[in-house]
């Protein structure tokens, strides 16, 4: 084989080596390499703003339906309701009340409805020193017996607070205890959190198994 | 005269006849080499056609932020409005909000109240556009057991059943609008800067993404696009501003900015009102009556996250003792 053969020789395996790659490229079978799947997205229940309760005030104020708190569609008028106790002085829960769980202050010793309600008009509420209110003014009555938190709920350092934070320039809305808190057992039940942080790798995974869509959401 | 003149030049048509000239059919398959080698490359480089949303004209010649005349800014408004629409085919509404005087905000967080839902990192997501694939969130929740706030053995990626869970509290972190603040300091083109309402902004359309300012954050508040953000259209908030919450392009810096366009309206932070615990505390601390002035005026121990950084951070952590 002379020089001139061994040229035009390496010269079409060259031909054929570019076509070869061209057509590699254009058709890329490989794919892009990098493949992301689609991070499913968080439930929108998470970003709303609603309070931890829906309290009676609140139905009463937005003039929701209130008929569950007509105490005299049951009760009579002029007549107290009695009080049962339990041997280990808990109060009684009557079965037209099973919706209330009582459980209010350390050990739930505050457990005489009559701590809080009137018991001569059952659709308000009493402080201490008789002073009587109505169920959506119901804050004074807490800050009665939780004197701290309750200067701090005056200045907006405890509760929640929305709107804006410039008071002229728009609205601003300060709950009250009773949006968050179940003044019949005010602790704070857990909750279920939000996702955390998404690993892609855990992504890898689900997809491994077959779980996982690669639809897009756009 | 002519005849020195032809001998001395290159052969002419029949002169492949020459010894070590240029055979015509040699030319031919070094030609077809060339082709095919162009072909390959061109084939190799046809993903650079995909390529779009690069940078536009009007982009590139844009000026800086604090150069912009307010002509200029309106035209960059309504050329952003115009980019959001043609992709997320939703009509934005983008400000440019400048800070307020005589405001100064703080933002203060109670660790007593605080119990680990996640409901602000999701709130500030959906409030700031932020990417849902890959995911980026400017508040991270750390679960610290009781007794010290020792970052080693903070955990953010809990995810039990319910929280809060016994034995543990809750620290959500994000930017903490320092007042000296370092990745201002090493940013090499002046993208990221701090306004006079104490806010740190980031003009995404100035950053280079060398991520110098991640890496001199001591709080991890910074959050990098290595890929283009992926936000579902319907998910998309039109209530936008030129330094907040514009959708970002692949590349750039972002970070928690205080909600600029909702608080220099005059608005609390999303992360704030969604807040069920009432834990978090946002206001401007040059006004006494603001409830952030009360909390440091009232209550007795505070939190400065990484104090002996020297930072000093505009965000308080406190307890209710």
């Amino acid at each position: 084989m002379n020089a001139a053969n061994k040229t035009a020789a390496a010269q079409g395996a060259l031909i054929l080596c570019f076509l070869a790659l061209a057509g590699y490229f254009v058709l890329n079978p490989g794919g892009n390499g990098v493949h992301v799947q689609e991070v499913p997205l968080v439930d929108v229940a998470f970003t709303n703003r609603a309070t931890a309760r829906m309290s009676a005030a609140e139905v009463i104020r937005t003039e929701g339906d209130a008929s569950g708190q007509d105490c005299y569609a049951c009760h009579e008028r002029d007549k107290p309701p009695k009080l049962k106790f339990n041997p280990d002085q808990s109060v009684v829960n009557a079965k037209e009340h099973m919706d209330i769980t009582m459980g209010h202050g350390s050990h739930n010793r505050n457990n005489n409805c009559f701590n809080c309600h009137n018991e001569t008009n059952l659709e308000l509420l009493q402080t201490r020193d008789g002073k009587e209110l109505k169920l959506v003014d119901s804050a004074p009555l807490c800050g009665s017996c939780h004197g701290p938190t309750y200067r701090d709920w005056e200045v907006g350092i405890h509760g929640r607070t929305s709107g804006y934070w410039k008071r002229d320039a728009g609205p601003f809305e300060r709950q009250i205890c009773v949006s968050c808190h179940d003044p019949h057992s005010p602790k704070f039940r857990p909750w279920k959190p939000a996702p955390g942080p998404h690993s892609m790798r855990s992504v890898a995974v689900q997809a491994d198994s077959g779980h996982s869509t690669t639809t897009p959401h756009l | 005269m002519s005849h020195p003149i032809v001998q001395s030049g290159p052969p002419a048509g029949g002169g492949a006849e020459a010894g070590d000239g240029m055979h015509r059919r040699s030319f031919l398959r070094s030609s077809a080499v060339l082709t095919t080698g162009l072909a390959a490359l061109a084939a190799s480089l046809s993903p650079l056609l995909e390529l779009k949303d690069l940078t536009t004209l009007e982009r590139f010649v844009q000026k800086y932020y604090k150069e912009l005349t307010p002509e200029e800014m309106a035209k960059v408004l309504q050329r952003i409005e115009r980019d959001v629409e043609e992709e997320y085919k939703v009509r934005p509404h983008v400000r440019d909000l400048k800070p307020m005087d005589g405001v100064e905000f703080v933002y203060a967080l109670n660790l007593t109240r605080c119990i680990g839902c996640r409901k602000c990192v999701h709130a500030c997501v959906a409030e700031n556009n932020q990417s849902r694939t890959p995911e980026i969130q400017y508040i991270r929740v750390l679960k610290l057991p009781h007794g010290s706030i020792d970052m080693e053995k903070a955990q953010h990626d809990y995810s039990p059943e319910t929280v809060p869970e016994k034995g543990f509290f809750y620290m959500p972190v994000q930017c903490q609008q320092c007042k000296n603040p370092p990745c201002v300091k090493v940013c090499p083109v002046n993208a990221t800067w701090q306004e006079k309402d104490g806010i740190t902004v980031i003009d995404y359309d100035w950053c280079i993404g060398c991520r110098y300012c991640a890496a001199a954050c001591p709080f991890w508040a910074r959050r990098f696009n290595f890929t283009k953000p992926l936000i579902p259209k319907e998910r998309l908030n039109p209530e936008m501003a030129y330094l907040g919450n514009r959708p970002r392009r692949q590349g750039v810096m972002e970070k928690c900015h205080f909600c600029v366009q909702r608080t220099r309206a005059g608005r609390y932070p999303a992360c704030l009102e969604v807040c069920p615990a009432g834990a978090r505390k946002f206001g401007n601390i040059l006004d006494p009556e603001s409830e952030v002035s009360q909390i440091l005026s009232r209550k007795r121990v505070f939190i400065q996250l990484k104090e002996e950084m020297g930072t000093s951070p505009r965000f308080f952590y406190y307890f209710d003792v």
